[in-house]
């Protein structure tokens, strides 16, 4: 039993404290109706940058002073130094670059960067540029020569081939070139950083990105950190939690009131404002700072809106601005709950687990949707699993065979508050949600895209590339080949043999396969091509097309991975040169 | 001093410690700044956060995983990692972060300004060599060569070809044509292709 004081002052402390608390909700729900915003966040996100910078000058002079101390080789000095000089030249030279700019080619590295802002010209957006050199390429550790495409055109290990004098010696020599490329690989390659959360330039005041900034710098580093940390979990936490619930609520008690009214434009309507309104309120709950670009291309009418998946959040961000139609994997709890609820006021897609194995079943559906004008448009991740925000990864074609109106959107989040990212395979959902609540604030960038519909003769995986190109374009991120799946399972076989049809093409071009000594040899068809084996002939392939390789490894969806394995076979031809193909090589 | 993780996995994210990135900066001409990068990605690596890497972390990154001689790579890789210093090979399971290096130092750019150009050059061949040389008897065979070239071709080579192609480099660079392409003579017959360029990478300060 409290003392009769102690619950006197409880009793006080809940008076005074819960009004204003009460308030601060009310306030955030009716600008969340209204879809106002009073601009408090953009101030609290500046007062948070003008702190990273100060804590971020601390690091630095103290690290400096460090090694003035200690007794370091020179040159090893004035290697860092201007190193660091060079960085912040660069931050303050983008900062000061106006929103027009062009954009620029990072040095280090070889991934090329081109970064164009928007056309609307505004203080916001100036931010942007800034934003994107942020994660930079300073932490290369290489400059690459080589690299294995995954496409056809581009001629891989690329240097000049010559017509080699010693034949039977290039093999060795390109086998050197494959040796560079594999370590060159093993330093730096492209897909594994991108499954990791995005290295940041300056420290953020979170505990969970320390390691690498924070070495005990000075005390006031430290008070401040301990400031920060008080805040985000005694005061920010409880805040955003009450927020969380009031919209979960909101959602459950809206979608019933929508529900009970009939299909028609009535019940359209009022399912956009529901949804938005409930959106914004939860996007609160994160303290979301959503900046919405080029909104004159936001879809209205049915089609696919498609965008480059960063985490659970994406969703939600995007639904503050427009209202879509969802597709997935139908769960039970809480989510299913919140599943069926929004089903009630709007049709969505939601298959159970059987079905999600079934692509052509799952196509049906959408296909199905889209035809429908009434349908409002479906929000689909093509790349089908989170990838870390720094690049966009192979678009699974699915959504692209449909044949609808596709509206591009582009998501890039600012991390420096708060890494949105999440890689299922190491945290759990409800770590995750702890540390997105005790971030300092989740900061967003969305541009839409104009709409874009298939060529009459393209191919949909054409068709899903070049809008991946388009969306890393806008967004500032990288385009790659590689498939996200990579992040949990292995590279399927069917891609080694397409680097190894490559060689082997290439190794036909410039030297000769045929024997060293002449010799009599019965059964070849073809005798007119000389022995210097120019002509490019097609590869004498055991297979009549890479499509009849086993198909190996097939992933169903984030939560389960199903790995098929077929021993490949190994077409061993003897002396007998399979028969459709032409020899030119002799 | 606050270090503690709050739900975040790979929390091995430490730097190395001073005296660590002293001693391999000295064995290996690497700076200071390269190795601490070096050892992000030696961590990035090691997802399991043991310390030390096996091959099968290296097989995941899947551009090695795509080149035709990736297992061979990582073979040579474990074996030249797992070296003593007089040169006796040993195929070794694990990498430390300091052998890690180490490895990587082989293909350093050659300072022709310095001493020891010669070992240098030397080490890079070690590094083909072994790659070659599937049972570490310090000789190519034929049926070795052919494994390597298979790797490289897949499919598309009847085996007549892979014959003639043998057939062919063998003539070249088997002087004591006794079958096999000894150490000696592949460095010799590597005189022509140049092996420093093609070994080597362009580390950023």
């Amino acid at each position: 039993v409290p003392s009769p004081l102690a619950e006197h002052a409880i009793l006080l402390a809940s008076t005074f404290l819960f009004p204003p608390v009460a308030m601060v909700v009310i306030v955030v729900i009716l600008l969340a109706t209204l879809g106002k915003s009073l601009g408090l966040r953009e101030i609290y996100v500046n007062i948070l940058i003008r702190i990273f910078e100060w804590g971020a000058s601390q690091i630095k002079t103290t690290a400096k002073l460090k090694r003035k101390e200690s007794h370091v080789p020179l040159d090893m000095h004035i290697e860092s130094d201007e190193d660091e000089e060079e960085e912040e030249v660069d931050e303050e030279e983008s900062e000061r670059k106006s929103a027009r700019s062009d954009g620029y080619e990072s040095s280090g590295g070889f991934s090329r960067r081109r970064r164009n802002s928007g056309a609307s010209v505004s203080s916001r957006t100036s931010s942007v540029c800034s934003l994107r050199r942020r994660h930079g390429s300073g932490n290369n550790i290489i400059r690459r020569d080589t690299q294995l495409n995954l496409d056809d055109d581009e001629d891989d290990l690329s240097r000049e081939i010559l017509p080699v004098n010693s034949r039977g010696w290039a093999v060795i020599g390109d086998s050197v070139d494959f040796i560079k490329n594999g370590i060159e690989a093993i330093i730096e390659d492209e897909v594994t950083s991108r499954f990791e959360a995005e290295q940041l330039m300056t420290w953020n005041m979170l505990t969970r990105t320390s390691t690498r900034f924070f070495q005990f710098v000075n005390w006031k580093l430290t008070a401040l950190y301990m400031a920060g940390f008080i805040f985000r979990y005694a005061c920010l936490l409880p805040m955003r939690l009450t927020l969380f619930v009031i919209g979960l609520v909101f959602m459950l008690v809206s979608t019933a009131v929508v529900g009970i009214f009939p299909d028609g434009a009535l019940k359209k309507t009022l399912n956009h404002k529901a949804m938005l309104t409930c959106h914004r309120i939860l996007s609160r709950s994160i303290s979301a700072v959503i900046y919405f670009h080029d909104e004159q291309y936001r879809s209205s009418s049915h089609g696919i809106a498609v965008a480059n998946h960063t985490s659970p959040m994406d969703v939600m961000v995007l639904s503050t601005d427009n209202v879509y139609a969802l597709i997935g994997q139908s769960h039970g709890g809480l989510l299913g709950l919140m599943q069926r609820a929004l089903s009630r006021a709007s049709s969505h897609i939601w298959f159970d687990r059987s079905e999600a194995k079934d692509r052509s079943a799952v196509s049906k559906l959408l296909k199905e949707h889209v035809s429908d004008p009434d349908k409002l448009p479906i929000l689909i991740f093509p790349e089908g699993t989170c990838i870390n925000n720094t690049s966009v990864m192979m678009f699974k074609k699915g959504s692209f065979e449909v044949g609808a109106t596709i509206y591009p959107i582009a998501m890039k989040y600012d991390s420096r508050f708060g890494d949105p990212f999440w890689n299922s395979s190491e945290q759990s959902w409800g770590e995750y949600i702890l540390r997105m609540m005790t971030s300092w604030a989740i900061i967003c960038h969305v541009w839409y895209l104009p709409p874009m519909t298939r060529g009459e003769q393209e191919e949909a995986v054409d068709f899903a590339n070049r809008v991946k190109k388009v969306i890393a374009a806008r967004g500032g991120l990288v385009d790659l080949e590689w498939d996200g799946m990579l992040k949990r399972c292995k590279v399927p076989p069917k891609l080694v043999a397409k680097q190894q049809e490559k060689y082997a093409n290439r190794l036909s071009r410039y030297t000769s396969t045929c024997e060293p000594f002449p010799r009599v040899h019965g059964s070849t068809p073809n005798d007119e091509a000389e022995d210097e084996g120019i002509a490019a002939s097609p590869p004498i392939s055991g297979y009549n097309s890479l499509e009849e390789l086993p198909e190996d490894v097939i992933v169903s969806d984030e939560e389960d991975v199903v790995v098929e394995t077929r021993p490949l076979p190994h077409p061993r031809v003897r002396s007998r040169p399979v028969s459709h193909v032409v020899e030119a090589i002799n | 001093l606050p270090r503690s993780q709050i739900g975040m996995g790979n929390s091995s994210s430490q730097l190395p410690r001073d005296d660590e990135i002293e001693t391999i900066a000295h064995e290996t001409e690497f700076s200071r700044s390269q190795i601490v990068r070096l050892h992000a990605r030696f961590v990035s690596l090691d997802k399991k956060g043991r310390g030390f890497l096996e091959r099968d972390d290296l097989k995941n990154v899947p551009e090695l995983a795509v080149n035709p001689l990736g297992d061979r790579i990582v073979d040579a890789f474990f074996t030249v990692g797992g070296s003593y210093d007089d040169g006796a090979f040993a195929s070794v399971k694990r990498l430390d972060f300091r052998q890690f290096v180490r490895v990587l130092s082989f293909f350093q750019p050659i300072d022709r300004s310095k001493k020891n150009v010669h070992n240098r050059r030397t080490d890079k061949l070690k590094f083909a060599f072994i790659m070659y040389d599937l049972n570490k008897n310090g000789y190519i065979t034929r049926e070795e060569f052919v494994v390597i070239l298979n790797s490289m071709v897949g499919a598309n080579i009847t085996s007549d070809q892979l014959d003639n192609i043998t057939d062919r480099t063998f003539a070249e660079a088997d002087m004591a044509k006794d079958g096999r392409i000894s150490f000696e003579e592949f460095c010799k017959a590597m005189e022509k292709t140049d092996i420093e360029d093609k070994m080597s990478i362009r580390f950023l300060h």
